[in-house]
């Protein structure tokens, strides 16, 4: 009897001993994995910057003198740009509905507004003595030089910085604007320009000046491409990239909407902004250049200015408008 | 084997049990009180094996046919539903994106709705995924991806309500979530419940061989001992193996029947029931698709060629001009054939389905021609030939059909299940009558040996 107890004794101590060692563990009822956050769709990395030689054209005199005064509405030549856009009856304009500021969808009146919506507003009235005749088309940074190629739209005025190299695919009117290439951060990032970013991610949308700036910059950040500049503010808010960096006019927009982001660093590139227009002519690009100059004459450019931009960077003064001829 | 183990140790002796078991068998078989003992004692375990298993396979296909009412039918309803919802619910958000800073009431609270379907399916689905381990992966998608979806949706709707465009992103982003794992995992978790369902029909309607086999093997060894009995003596007729036979006889036409009439009555309710439905659902899957890409080219506002292209795509599989064989709705007309209450409603839907794509290319016209207030209007105004309204009329109608098929499937089943009404206990009464024939019949003959 002794024996049998002493042997159940040991064979409990064993079984408890091996117990202990593996199968007591409590199950972990729902394992979760890695969570992934969600993001905004299309998202890329850096883009090379365009081969072309950037010294063969001065981006702020490339375009054409208006050739005295603007036709009345209506008054166009046959078979020219205009008179077609005026017999249908609306201009097409590219545009972003998301880009603060600059071109978004008010909410309340469900109408573009913008620093940008004002040009092309002003040309819509320029050919049709009617601001309201326009069909907006949202159209990514990438997309620009594709919608004017193909004929999709009449202009676009989307935050679009002229450069030599896209100068050779599409017409541009002349600088009605002249932005930089900053950099927006949290609140609370010690981080005071591009150089303190290095292997941080930072964002630009795919196809525009900003991301090509940065994938070639010396400090090294992590380029992240995205299709609107809206998508680098969501994905800033929700913590999966460091920055944006983009032109300050952009950025200005973007810290209206979100107070506890801020502007750092000097700006790193001059954007000068144009209307883009279909390559081919010249008459249009002269009319375009012809609203601008009227625009800046008549204070509604200082008007449009000071509604949208005033207060939100350096100041501007009115620009000078200047063409190669 | 058994009965020569160990004869070298124990010798002649010392015999294993099953050994001398086996000897004596063979010895009193060699006797004819003997031998007539053996049949009894055959025929008696080979009828209480029989009505066992009887007993038994009518009992799980009763349970089977409950399952497939009580369990997997609503299950795979579950499902569909949370597809539904979730698709719903993403083209309403759009749609009140459209409609600007403070949505409407109504697309409001049809969102809260949609939602809190969407979560109560889940939660059934998540309940129920059986141990099924594709259906399980899909519901923990799904559980984990949905409080992401709706945390964007209510970001996007704080941004709207101040005016900043980046709810406008935030909606993009939750429609992207949406389309890219909610929708998929949902689509997927249909399609594994609709094959749980197929997979449950099929064994209510399979032949059980099991039982076939038994029943056979116990009918001839009835006969062949009436056979031999009938050698042995003089007596033409042994009255209890007689009754046993006919007990038995009796079993086997009645399961049969039951079986053969509820097997048909399962097919009926695959055909009108399950099928219809699994149809159905993906005509409204597809229609959730094409209104989701509607509203979405109008959200993205000339930035989604590709909703329109993917709508282009999709809506010939739904419905065509000449009420083309090809599609999913004339399939489901083809399946209501018989089925007014159903067919009226596919036919509903067919109708409401034409309507709501002229409306749709009534819509892009305008949008294209530059008239984009207008555009948004026909997508999304509550007037009756709005494509929302026409929209809500098919999804309301695909929801009828659906109602009805579902109705269908679960009174065929329930039909299946009647026809095995006391079969169970009838069986368990013929073999306990078989048993009682057997003992009676070959006691009578052994009584003749005292």
């Amino acid at each position: 009897m002794r024996r049998m107890r002493k042997l159940f004794g040991a064979l409990a101590a064993a079984l408890a001993l091996a117990g202990c060692s593996s199968s007591l563990q409590p199950v972990d009822p729902a394992p979760a994995g890695a969570v992934q956050q969600p993001q905004p769709a299309g998202v890329g990395g850096g883009e090379p910057s365009d081969t072309a030689s950037t010294s063969s054209c001065d981006p702020n005199a490339i375009s054409l003198r208006p050739s005295g005064s603007l036709p009345a509405p209506g008054q166009f030549p046959a078979g020219s740009r205009l008179k077609k856009i005026h017999d249908r009856g609306y201009l097409r304009a590219g545009i972003d509905q998301n880009t603060y500021l600059f071109g978004f969808r008010n909410l309340t009146t469900n109408q573009m507004e913008g620093f940008d919506i004002d040009r092309v507003r002003e040309i819509a009235k320029a050919i049709f003595g009617d601001p309201d005749k326009v069909q907006f088309k949202v159209i990514t940074s990438k997309e620009r030089e594709a919608a004017l190629a193909g004929d999709e739209v009449d202009v676009v005025a989307r935050t679009y910085s002229v450069t030599c190299a896209r100068a050779k695919i599409v017409d541009f009117s002349a600088v009605y604007y002249t932005a930089g290439q900053r950099v927006l951060v949290d609140r609370r990032s010690k981080a005071t320009s591009l150089d303190d970013l290095a292997g941080k991610k930072v964002c630009a949308a795919s196809g525009s000046t900003s991301i090509k700036k940065l994938t070639g910059y010396p400090s090294k950040p992590v380029p992240v491409s995205v299709p609107t500049y809206a998508d680098c503010l969501i994905m800033l808010q929700q913590g999966q990239v460091d920055a944006v960096s983009t032109d300050d006019t952009i950025l200005a927009g973007m810290v209206k909407q979100d107070p506890n982001l801020k502007m750092v660093g000097k700006q790193i590139t001059e954007e000068p902004y144009g209307i883009g227009i279909k390559k081919g002519d010249d008459n249009f690009v002269r009319f375009v250049n012809g609203v601008l100059q009227q625009s800046i004459s008549s204070g509604a450019w200082q008007a449009s200015y000071n509604k949208w931009l005033r207060g939100t960077g350096e100041e501007q003064p009115v620009p000078t408008l200047r063409y190669r001829d | 084997m058994v009965t020569t183990a160990a004869p070298e140790t124990g010798g002649r002796r010392v015999r294993s049990i099953p050994a001398t078991m086996v000897r004596n068998l063979t010895e009193s078989a060699a006797t004819s009180p003997g031998r007539l003992t053996l049949i009894m004692v055959g025929l008696f375990l080979l009828t209480v094996v029989t009505s066992v298993v009887g007993v038994t396979t009518v009992l799980s296909r009763q349970n089977t046919i409950d399952d497939l009412i009580n369990h997997q039918e609503p299950l795979s309803a579950a499902s569909q539903q949370i597809y539904r919802s979730l698709s719903d619910a993403d083209a309403t958000a759009s749609s009140a994106f459209l409609a600007g800073g403070v949505e409407p009431a109504d697309l409001r609270s049809r969102y809260e709705a949609d939602i809190a379907q969407a979560g109560a399916a889940l939660a059934k689905a998540a309940g129920d995924v059986g141990g099924v381990e594709g259906a399980a992966q899909q519901v923990n998608q799904l559980s984990q991806a949905l409080p992401v979806y709706t945390g964007l949706v209510e970001t996007a709707r704080a941004n709207n309500r101040q005016g900043f465009p980046t709810g406008g992103a935030y909606l993009r982003e939750a429609s992207t979530l949406m389309r890219s794992e909610l929708l998929p995992a949902a689509q997927e978790l249909f399609r594994i419940d609709i094959e749980r369902l197929n997979e449950g029909e099929d064994d209510a309607t399979a032949i059980p061989w099991f039982l076939t086999g038994f029943t056979a093997l116990l009918l001839a060894a009835l006969i062949a001992s009436q056979i031999y009995l009938t050698k042995r003596t003089n007596r033409l007729l042994n009255v209890g193996l007689l009754v046993a036979t006919i007990a038995v006889g009796v079993g086997v036409i009645w399961g049969a029947l039951a079986m053969v009439v509820g097997s048909a009555h399962i097919s009926s309710a695959n055909r009108d029931g399950s099928q219809q439905v699994d149809v159905l659902v993906q005509a409204r899957i597809v229609a959730l698709q094409c209104r989701a890409n509607e509203t979405l080219t109008l959200v993205a506002r000339g930035d989604g060629p590709q909703y329109e292209t993917d709508y282009q795509k999709l809506i010939p599989g739904l419905v065509a001009k000449d009420g083309g064989p090809g599609t999913l709705l004339a399939k489901a007309k083809d399946l209501a054939a018989d089925n007014a209450q159903t067919s009226s409603s596919v036919n509903a839907a067919i109708d409401s389905a034409s309507k709501w794509h002229n409306a749709h290319l009534e819509i892009r016209k305008t949008d294209d021609e530059g008239d984009y207030q207008a555009a948004v209007k026909a997508a999304t105004g509550t007037e009756p030939t709005s494509a929302a309204q026409l929209f809500a009329k098919l999804d309301s109608s695909l929801d009828d059909a659906i109602m009805s098929g579902r109705k269908a499937f679960v009174e065929r089943a329930d039909e299946a299940g009647k026809t095995l009404t006391g079969l169970g206990p009838g069986l368990a009464v013929l073999g306990l009558v078989a048993l009682a024939g057997v003992t009676m019949g070959i006691r009578r003959r052994l009584q003749e040996y005292r």
